[in-house]
Formats: C-alpha cells, structure tokens, sequence
C-alpha cells in the first residue's frame, strides 16, 4: 500500500483541492446561475481533474471514480451541454461533501461499503444529468463566417466560447502577437492579463508566420465588446489588432487600417500585413499548440499556498524564545563588561556587545512577527466549510434560511482557526435548529418568511469578533429561569437578583438544554457548555445577546494569536506571576481602610461600581503578608470584572506561552508557563477560568 | 569582578552529567552470576531515595540535570514539587518518596540550595509527556537480568509502584514502576 507519509500528504492536498471546490461553487452560485463566470466553471472543472488524476495515482478508486463522473459533468457544463441550474449546483455540492467524507475514510484506512454505494447512487446521477442535455441545433458559428479549416483547429470547448460570443454579440478580433523567444511566457501572460478585463480570451494559437529565429508569434482570438480604438489603447508594445472576420454582426467596427505597430527589439519579425488570412491557421506546428489560456489540467496543487507543520513552527518558536534568553544575557555581560573598572578593553568591549545586541534584537523583532505572519490563516478556510455544511442543512431542514457570511479575510492563528470550526458549527446548527422559526410562523408574526443567520467576522485592536447571530425568536428567559432551577444550576432566589444578561449566560452552564428532545441537527451530545470551554481553550470568550421575537447574537472575542502575549507580571508572596494584558482592564492602589464586605466578602469601588475582591494570595494558599495598601490589577472579561490584589507590580513583557504538559493539564487558573530572562518558569494565570472559578464559588457562597 | 564572572558562568552552557559516563563503568560491575547463556541483561539506571536503591530502565531516563529553579504550582497535585525549564520546554517535577511511603509530606524545593548537592533530577520519557523525578543521589548503571527479577513482596509496601526487585553483587535493586509512581 500507499507509505503513511504519501497518503498524509495526498489527504493534505486532496483537502485543498475540495475545499477550492467548494469555494467555487459556493461563488458561481452566488454570481447567479445565468452570468456564471467561464474562468470559475474552469477552475471547478481543473479541480476535478485533479483530484480524479491523484487519487487515482494513490490507489483509491471510489474517489477517483466519483471525481471522474464529476468531471464528466463539469465538462458537459463548460462545453454549454448541460444547462447550469440550482439542481445541478446542489447534486455537486453533495458530490464534494461525498469525496470528502470518502477522504475522510481514505485517512483512516477504512473503506465501508455503505459510503461505497452512495457515491455509486451519485455517480449515477451526475453521469445521467451529463448526457441528459441537449445542444443547439443552429449552430451561430455557421453564420459569422469564420473559415471551416480555422475552426477545425479550435477544440470544442473554444468553439463553445467563441458560440457564446457571438450570441452575446461582443466583436470578435485577433490579436497577432510577436514576443522575442527569450521572454515571451512572461509577455504572453502579461497581454493575457491586460485583455482580461476587457472581454474574453477564446484562444491562444501560435501563428502561421512564426517571425525569424528570435521571435514567436502568437494569434488570440478575443471577444470583447469595447470599440477598437480603445482595444488598441490597451495592447502591449507588439501586439496588433484585427477583427477575426469580416462578416460582423449587430455594430461591425470600421475594417482596420493596414498599419502596424513595430516591436522595439525586432522588426523584422512582423513583416506581412496585421491582418492574417484565416486560412493560415492550418498550418499550425503542433509542437507549439495551446499555450497560457487553454485550460490544461495539471496534477499541480490548486493552491498557492505553503502548507507548514505548526510543529516545525512551534520549533522555530522556540529557537525564538532561546535568542531572546540569549539576548537578554549578551546584554547583562555588556553592562558588567561596560561598569566593569580596570583596563579601556572590556569597556570597548561592552560597547561592542552593546552594538550586536541592537542587532540581534532587529533581527529577533523580524524573525518573531515573521512567524507569527506563517501561523495567520484566513478564517475563510473554516468560513467556506461552514457555509458548505449550512447549504446543506437548510436544504435538509423545513425553513428557508440565507446565510449571510462576511469577513472571511480577516486572519487569525491557525490553531485558533482551526479550534473554531466545531464551536462556530455548533452555534450555527443551534441557530438553524432552535433560532430560526418555520415560515409559516414567520409570516405570522409579521417577518419575512426568509430568515436570516449570520456569520460576521472583524478585527478589533488585537482581537477578532466572530458573531453568530440569527433573526429568529430570541431566547426565552423565563424558560431558561424554570429550566436552570429545575436541574439545580441555581436557585430560585439567585435568578430573582439576576440581571437578563446573567440569566442568559446560564445557558452555557453544563447540563443545559432547553430543549427537551434532542434534535438530528444539534443534537449531538454537546451543549453550550464545550463551546464555551472550547472558547476558553483559546483564551477566548463567548457573549450572549437575545431580544424576544427579533433573534439571537452570539459574540465571540478572541486573540489575534496564541503565541505571543503582552502580560503583566506581578509578583505574590515571593512568586511571579504573568497576567495575559488583554484581561488587564487597569491597576488601582486600594488602601485597607477602603475595603468593604458584602456577606463576608471583600469587595472595593472602582469608579462607583462595586467590584469583588480577591486576593490571590490566598486563592493560591500562600502566606500573605498585612499591608496598608493593596496594589489591585482589574481584569475583566466581557461584562464581568474582578480585583485582584498582588504584592508587587513588576511591568509588562512579551512572553511565548508554553502549554504545560499531559500530567499538569488541568490545573486550575493557569493557563501555561513562560520563560523570563533567568530562566525560571514563570506561571501564567488563566483569568477568564479564574473569574469563572472566583465568581462562581461567590454566588454559591451568597 | 566577581559579578562579571558569575554571569560568565551562568551564560556558558555546561552539560549535567550525561548517562554516557556511567555507561563505561557498567561492564565491570558482576561475574559471579552466571548469565543464561541466551540472555542479555538489561541495563538499569540506579539512584538513591532516603537511603534505599531503586532503578529504572536505562532506556526511559531521557537525561539527569542538576537541581536548580522549581517553580511551584498552586493547587496542582500532592505529588508535583512544581516545574521546572529544561532549556524551554516546560516539565513537571514529581516527587515519588511520599508514593513509596519513604515520606510524610513532599518537600519544598525552590532552587538548587534545596537539595542536598548530591541531589539530581531524572528526566524520565514519558507517554504523557516526559517527567522530572527528584532523587537523592544517583549511584550508576547496573546489568540486571530480567528473568532473575523477583516479585516484591507484600510486605505492606505499595506494590503499585514497584516492578520488581533485582539483585546484584548482594545489593538490592528496587525497580520502579515509573506510570504508576507519576500518577
């Protein structure tokens, strides 16, 4: 069989390749079915090609089967055979859901028949949807006038553009191009993309007169309904214009003056009149067919993208935090050499090393945000799989729902990106299942039938929102109040104080649901409560926003990036602590006369709100020490905040958290650890687990 | 001059005692006992807890360091004296004498004045991600044969911890159960 590392990397690749495709689908039926874009049908078609060609390569033939059917499809599509429409959209739709679940398989080394015949059962159907289309029976090309022995050259798929052309009654023109041998890949891309925007190119054939031993010349049939002149504007230095044929329909431009634009390095090469005869075109070397636009299908990734092991960037990480440690002690001997008393030489010395270590911190500085730059992904990565997976759910639900997504392009940590596909599912599926009403019901309250869920992404400073947020019923707070009572969250007494945020928030206590039966869609086994620890995995947080009747919003906040912090450190009964600064809301001086209790607990007044007070000292067992005034570091997380109070302030610094290992997992309030310069571990605090832990044992207490 | 020279120090790298060492010194150590003549023995890393010798196999000690800042770790397990750096990965440091009863209550490790100077961490391999474990002194290694181990006996010892007991040259050998020890 296939060595494990081989089929890894063809999982990695054929991933890509499906997810592109999906995204193109997605796209072309959002451009709307009847102006589908030629390149986007290519670019589905190539996709297909693809992963037909590389898994058959691997040995996995129900894949390559089912892309080679798909294929087949796709050709009929792009050939204008098969009509494109909504039905069609949505069997290829479920065809990449299909190979994906078959990948899906492929990794795991299984092979179930049951998957087997259902892509047989869709391989069936895209093969009868592929034949079932008819053609045009008046072929427009008869009536344009173009050579019989120049279209023999053009395959079918240009004969199907140059069709539809004419049907849209755009010019047809040839551009002969003639480009010195040494570059002209790169000058026939560069005409490519300056006639791009100005119609279509149909074809690329190398011309009959081919120019001298230095020079190539090439002939693109192009479509475009911009008037020649302009055309003209737009053409490289060699380049030269004539309509294709003479027979022009609806608005035929004035037949082109015989003149010609000499290239600058040869001109020689052109010698003949602009205007070609078509008849010449038989004469092609085939050596040199179809070049740059012909949509040859490679097995070349889809992507330009690099796909790095986040181990191999952790590494990097790491050799990062050991220049940084290394820095930090470079510079401590330069200021001993440089105090040092005695002999000019270790002070010339010190200066010297005070110099490279300027550098070395340049150098350090680029290197970190150039890692942290690999680590940034899109979210759109997991943005067009949700939208995928929803297209599919409301097609298999009884509502009508749109799903609106926007802010795909805002970047994030990979390992966030990818930690956020099952929380934002989940939300998604619950908005879908619990948020949104039927249309009937819909209608009845006076809303359009159509509802809508959103998924809206967008940076903040160093944070990104991510918000979930439906157009449905809301949630129903007195239900949540009976609910949460009921399975003994809280008590009856501690609801009646709670404000309507707080009692919202309730949802995301373990062993929450209010509903009853478990529906196929969300039900799976997971409430509230794992996306909100899945959140907190990330350092993150989730909010709750609900109005009767007008819908749901979940608001998730999360770092930019898990590598690199801003914290603060403090120091409590001997020991530092590093505090993530993104939960620092600010630091007061309190003094002791100033506290008040509540109930036994201590609380303080930050700027007329009353604000619980811990010392953290004591959370973590510690000796504390009497003193007059506490130094207080208010963190706050979403709407809820909380006084700490410490010993010591000893300033902000950037740390590489490090994960702390298997048999330390779960401790409680720390999130990791990181390294100062005298290469102690230093604790990091988790504060949203904190507050959580703090609060929590405060209500409870009450 | 003298702050300059400490820092000097601390800044070159100078390696803990590899196990190579106690590699070399390994062949001398029994010729009394008769091997099977198919059986290879088994190489053990031996230490030394409140006076007794206990040992590991060779093959699960990724390296032994010197004792120098442990981090505590509040709230964390009994077991866990707190965490340490090892060139920046961030490892727990367990304590296995109140697990083997040798005892009453962990001891409070901050820096390497600590210890006593013979004092070492073994860094052991772990599945759930490698572990440091303070020991009194370590002694070397020794060639035990696995099928001459005996079973320890229930001698109201937590037998959990214990894999085996071997001998050697009339010293005796207790054999760690490293998963159990840790948890």
């Amino acid at each position: 069989m296939v060595a494990p590392r081989a089929l890894s990397e063809f999982i990695a690749e054929a991933n890509e390749i499906l997810e592109a495709l999906g995204r193109e689908l997605l796209a072309l039926e959002e451009s709307g079915l009847e102006q589908a874009d030629p390149d986007r049908l290519n670019a589905v078609f190539r996709a297909a090609h693809s992963l037909k060609g590389l898994s058959a390569m691997f040995g996995l033939e129900s894949i390559s089967r089912l892309a080679h059917h798909a294929e087949d499809l796709l050709d009929a599509l792009r050939l204008g055979k098969a009509p494109l429409d909504q039905a069609l959209l949505d069997l290829l739709g479920q065809v990449v859901d299909m190979l994906q679940e078959m990948l899906g398989e492929a990794s795991r080394g299984e092979d179930s028949t049951e998957l087997k015949e259902r892509s047989e059962m869709l391989a069936g159907e895209l093969q009868q949807l592929a034949s079932g289309g008819g053609q045009d029976t008046a072929d427009v090309l008869d009536q344009v006038g173009i050579d019989p022995q120049v279209r023999a050259v053009f395959t079918e798929y240009e004969e199907h553009r140059l069709r539809e052309n004419v049907k849209k009654g755009v010019g047809l023109w040839k551009v002969r191009a003639v480009f010195s041998l040494e570059d002209f890949d790169t000058r026939l891309a560069t005409l490519n993309a300056s006639l791009k925007p100005l119609g279509e190119v149909i074809s690329t054939l190398p011309s009959s007169q081919p120019g001298d031993d230095s020079s190539i010349a090439f002939d693109l049939i192009f479509g475009s309904s911009k008037e020649k002149a302009e055309l003209e504007g737009r053409l490289l230095e060699g380049a030269t214009l004539a309509p294709l044929t003479d027979k022009m329909f609806s608005t035929p431009p004035p037949p082109p003056p015989q003149r010609k634009k000499a290239p600058l390095w040869d001109d020689k090469s052109i010698s003949g009149p602009a205007l070609s005869p078509l008849a010449s075109f038989t004469s092609t070397p085939s050596g040199l067919s179809r070049l740059a636009t012909t949509p040859e299908p490679s097995l070349r990734s889809l992507t330009n993208t690099v796909r790095v092991d986040i181990g191999r960037l952790d590494g990097l990480m790491n050799s990062i935090g050991e220049l940084l440690l290394i820095r930090s002690n470079i510079e401590k001997l330069s200021d001993a050499a440089r105090q040092a008393s005695g002999p000019a030489l270790p002070k010339l010395w010190g200066q010297e090393l005070q110099r490279e270590v300027r550098a070395l911190e340049r150098r350090l500085d680029e290197l970190q945000k150039g890692v942290l730059d690999v680590r940034m992904v899109p979210l759109g990565q997991v943005f067009d799989k949700l939208a995928r997976l929803m297209r599919r759910l409301v097609r298999e639900s009884s509502k009508d729902v749109v799903f609106d997504v926007s802010g795909g392009d805002v970047e994030l940590d990979k390992l966030i990106v990818e930690e956020l596909s099952d929380p934002l599912m989940h939300l998604l599926r619950n908005a879908l299942d619990h948020g949104v009403e039927r249309p009937e019901a819909r209608t009845r309250q006076g809303k359009p039938p159509r509802a809508t869920i959103g998924l809206v992404a967008k940076q903040q400073g160093n944070h990104v929102i991510i918000e979930v947020r439906d157009d449905g019923a809301g949630i129903d707070e007195a239900r949540v109040r009976e609910v949460a009572v009921d399975r003994g969250l809280v008590t009856r007494e501690q609801t009646e104080e709670m404000e309507r945020r707080e009692l919202l928030n309730l949802v995301f206590q373990p062993g929450f649901s209010t509903r009853r039966d478990v529906s196929e869609l969300s039900g799976r086994g997971v409430g509230l409560d794992v996306v909100k620890t899945n959140l907190q995995r990330l350092s993150g947080l989730i909010d709750i926003s609900s109005r009767r009747g007008e819908g749901t919003t979940f608001t998730l906040t999360l770092p930019l990036t898990l590598a690199i912090i801003r914290a603060l450190m403090v120091k409590v009964s001997g020991r530092t602590y590093a505090i993530p600064l993104n939960a620092v809301l600010e630091i007061v001086a309190v003094k002791d006369e100033q506290l008040r209790t509540i109930e036994k607990r201590e609380v303080i007044e930050v700027r007329g709100q009353t604000t619980p007070f811990i010392r953290l000292a004591r959370v973590f067992g510690l000796p504390e020490e009497k003193r007059p005034v506490h130094s207080v570091v208010l963190v706050g997380l979403a709407q809820q905040r909380l006084g700490l109070a410490v010993d010591e302030l000893l300033g902000q610094q950037d740390i590489v958290t490090k994960p702390l290992s298997g048999r330390l997992r779960g401790i409680p309030g720390v999130s990791g650890a990181t390294e100062l310069g005298d290469r102690r571990a230093v604790l990091v605090l988790d504060i949203g687990a904190l507050m959580e832990e703090l609060l929590r044992t405060q209500v409870a207490a009450s | 001059m003298s702050q300059f020279a400490e820092l000097l120090d601390r800044f070159f790298y100078r390696p803990d005692e590899a196990v190579g060492s106690f590699l070399e010194q390994a062949p001398i150590s029994d010729r009394i006992a008769e091997a099977l003549p198919d059986e290879t023995p088994e190489e053990f890393l031996a230490f030394v807890l409140e006076g007794e010798t206990y040992a590991v196999p060779i093959g699960a000690v990724r390296e032994i360091l010197k004792v120098t800042d442990v981090t505590e770790i509040p709230r964390a397990r009994k077991n866990i004296i707190g965490l340490i750096n090892v060139r920046g990965e961030m490892l727990p440091l367990f304590d296995v004498k109140v697990r083997l009863r040798l005892a009453e209550v962990p001891p409070v490790v901050l820096t390497g004045k600590d210890v006593g100077r013979a004092a070492r961490i073994l860094l052991l391999k772990d599945l759930e991600g490698d572990a440091g474990v303070l020991v009194d002194r370590v002694e070397g290694v020794v060639k035990l044969q696995l099928s001459r181990l005996e079973e320890a006996p229930g001698l109201g010892i937590d037998r959990n911890a214990i894999a085996g007991l071997g001998h050697r040259d009339g010293q005796l050998f207790i054999l760690l159960d490293v998963e159990q020890a840790l948890s």
